[in-house]
């Protein structure tokens, strides 16, 4: 199998993100990771190829600053055995057709030493903006299948065969290969690297991509975007309201129960 | 699509038990108000099967024209099925703009349309208005919605958007538009992906987003057992049981009780979470709530900055005199 699974580097979700003085969000100064339902995808992929036990590829792939480099390092030491990072000061700006068409290149190019891919995996959305989209609009750009919130993989007599998570329960869904799947959380989590993965990973090398790969420059960054920020700000905040700290937790509910009936929104 | 000879706003209407999906028929209302604006009118497509009475529902909520496509070959959601049928529909029709609801698939088909028409696609809008260009203006959380992010698709047409469940209000009584019934065939090669089994685990329906009151557990609660206390309490007041993600990753409940980011976004009238912090993730989940108390041992907790009535103190303590208390006041 020859496999690619396509990651965004992110801030930190666990820590709250504000307006910084520049009136952009302050996002600097938080630690950047790979997207959570990336690592899923990787792990998912990861998992896959060891089932197999045979000689599939897993290829990394990540549109997005220099400093992504660390974020691809992290998934060589966890499954990844190659990875690219496409980066170029021409993609900024981009909303996510114009990110699927910088990995649609990218895949053309990587797809003329690799031959092709079988599965593509991406998380079904990115912690940061939380769009979702990107495996859609790549899907449809490369005119494969895609399936969405993926929790379980297989292929089967050249189809991948994929449950899809729901509110309810599950979809097995088939698709021919290639494929898009864009993955949820499974019942697993992601594996923690390794000391010797981790040094073995530091020296893999990085390859690089710029907007030389691209076969119509038009499409991505800012000019290419369809969809255009105006502008960034905080949400108002809800007020605190009171705070209830009796003698015993018993007198404190006593009183919580009270304010509530006050306030009507009991009964 | 030709931005000149565009106009009206389509709505993608989902089905489910043979009615409109709540937020299907906010969309249809949020469209209205922003085509009354505009001088244009909202059509609204229902495709499935057996959709006769969804159709009608949608052309008494809002839409001036109801495309009822009814069809046994559309009776099951197929992303590759619907976004032809909505393709077939959106070419004929030249909508200026087509919001679909955010449920699961309505955030697959409605990016899908984006990339088949080459436009653009609005996330979980949360707030819309129009811009001096008459372009629609959408409002779009970031970061778990600890920032906001006002979009606009100034050129490409058709403007899609999924709009957040309970963010924007349903009209009722708004008018009775007509019902057309049109048929569409979708070729086989337009089918990459088919669904071969359907399978509900959960087998008790959990409608969050359109509870009054919600008890709320977290890993504060620290058992399966203790947990019960929050099903009582919710129970008690006739509201539904939510929950966060480690009370779920923990199987004390079943995950469609998810609450927050990656669960259900909720706008109950009250909303009481027990041995909760509040992670940024779950509270962009509860903040439309109208009235929020918060139970927690920590008095730093994120979740007092949100919380009207905030209990420092220990939730498995304070539940049992919460619950007869309760009691007390619906027995007088």
């Amino acid at each position: 199998m020859n496999i690619l699974v396509c990651i965004k580097q992110v801030p930190d979700d666990s820590v709250e993100v504000g307006i910084g003085a520049d009136g952009k969000p302050a996002i600097d100064s938080i630690t950047k990771v790979v997207n959570a339902f990336d690592t899923y995808a990787l792990e998912m992929a990861a998992r896959y190829k060891e089932a197999l036990g045979d000689d599939s590829e897993i290829t990394v792939l990540c549109v997005g600053p220099d400093e992504a480099k660390n974020s691809l390092k992290n998934c060589l030491a966890v499954g990844g055995n190659t990875a690219y990072l496409a980066s170029d000061a021409a993609f900024s700006g981009s909303d996510p057709s114009g990110v699927a068409v910088i990995i649609k290149d990218a895949i053309a190019k990587l797809e003329e030493d690799k031959g092709a891919f079988d599965l593509i995996f991406t998380g079904k959305e990115a912690t940061d903006a939380a769009l979702g989209q990107t495996g859609i609009y790549l899907a449809e750009q490369l005119n494969t299948g895609v399936i969405t919130n993926v929790i379980a993989i297989d292929v089967k007599d050249g189809k991948a065969v994929a449950k899809q998570e729901t509110d309810e329960g599950y979809r097995m869904v088939e698709s021919d290969t290639p494929v898009v799947l864009t993955v949820s959380k499974p019942d697993y989590d992601p594996r923690y690297p390794t000391i010797k993965n981790k040094m073995a990973a530091r020296k893999k090398p990085i390859e690089g991509f710029d907007a030389s790969i691209l076969a119509d420059p038009s499409l991505v960054g800012d000019a290419g975007a369809k969809v255009v920020a105006i502008k960034t700000y905080e949400p108002p905040k809800k007020e605190a309201g009171v705070k209830v700290q009796e003698e015993s937790d018993e007198d404190s509910a006593l009183k919580a129960i009270g304010m509530m009936v006050e306030a009507k929104v009991l009964g | 699509m030709n931005k000149a000879e565009t106009k009206n706003i389509l709505v993608y209407i989902e089905v489910a038990d043979a009615a409109p999906v709540k937020v299907s028929l906010e969309s249809l209302a949020q469209a209205k108000r922003m085509a009354d604006e505009k001088g244009e009118k909202v059509i609204a497509a229902v495709i499935g099967q057996n959709i006769g009475d969804a159709a009608k529902e949608a052309a008494a909520a809002g839409a001036d024209k109801v495309i009822a496509v009814d069809d046994a070959a559309f009776a099951d959601f197929n992303l590759d099925v619907t976004a032809d049928v909505m393709m077939q529909i959106i070419e004929k029709e030249k909508p200026e703009a087509v919001f679909v609801g955010g449920t699961q698939d309505g955030k697959d088909l409605a990016p899908k349309l984006g990339a088949k028409c080459a436009t653009g696609c609005a996330s979980d809008v949360v707030g819309m208005k129009l811009d001096e260009q008459g372009n629609i203006d959408f409002t779009c959380p970031l970061y778990s919605g600890t920032v906001l992010e006002d979009v606009v698709i100034a050129e490409a047409r058709p403007q899609i958007a999924t709009l957040r469940s309970g963010a924007f209000k349903k009209l009722e009584e708004a008018g009775q538009g007509e019902v057309v019934a049109e048929s569409f065939t979708v070729a086989d090669d337009a089918v990459k992906a088919k669904i071969t089994e359907t399978v509900k685990e959960l087998t008790e329906s959990v409608n969050l987003e359109d509870a009054e009151i919600i008890v709320s557990g977290g890993r504060g609660m620290g058992s399966a057992d203790n947990f019960k206390l929050v099903q009582e309490l919710a129970d008690l007041l006739g509201g539904v049981v939510g929950a966060t993600r480690p009370a779920i990753e923990d199987g004390w409940v079943p995950r469609n009780h998810q609450v927050g980011q990656s669960g259900k976004i909720v706008a109950p009238k009250l909303y009481i979470a027990c041995g909760i912090s509040g992670a940024t993730q779950h509270l962009s989940g509860i903040t439309g709530s109208d009235y929020i108390v918060a139970i927690n041992k920590d008095e730093d907790a994120p979740i007092f900055s949100v919380a009207n009535i905030g209990i420092v103190g220990n939730a498995l303590k304070v539940l049992p005199v919460m619950i007869e208390e309760v009691k007390k006041i619906q027995a007088q």
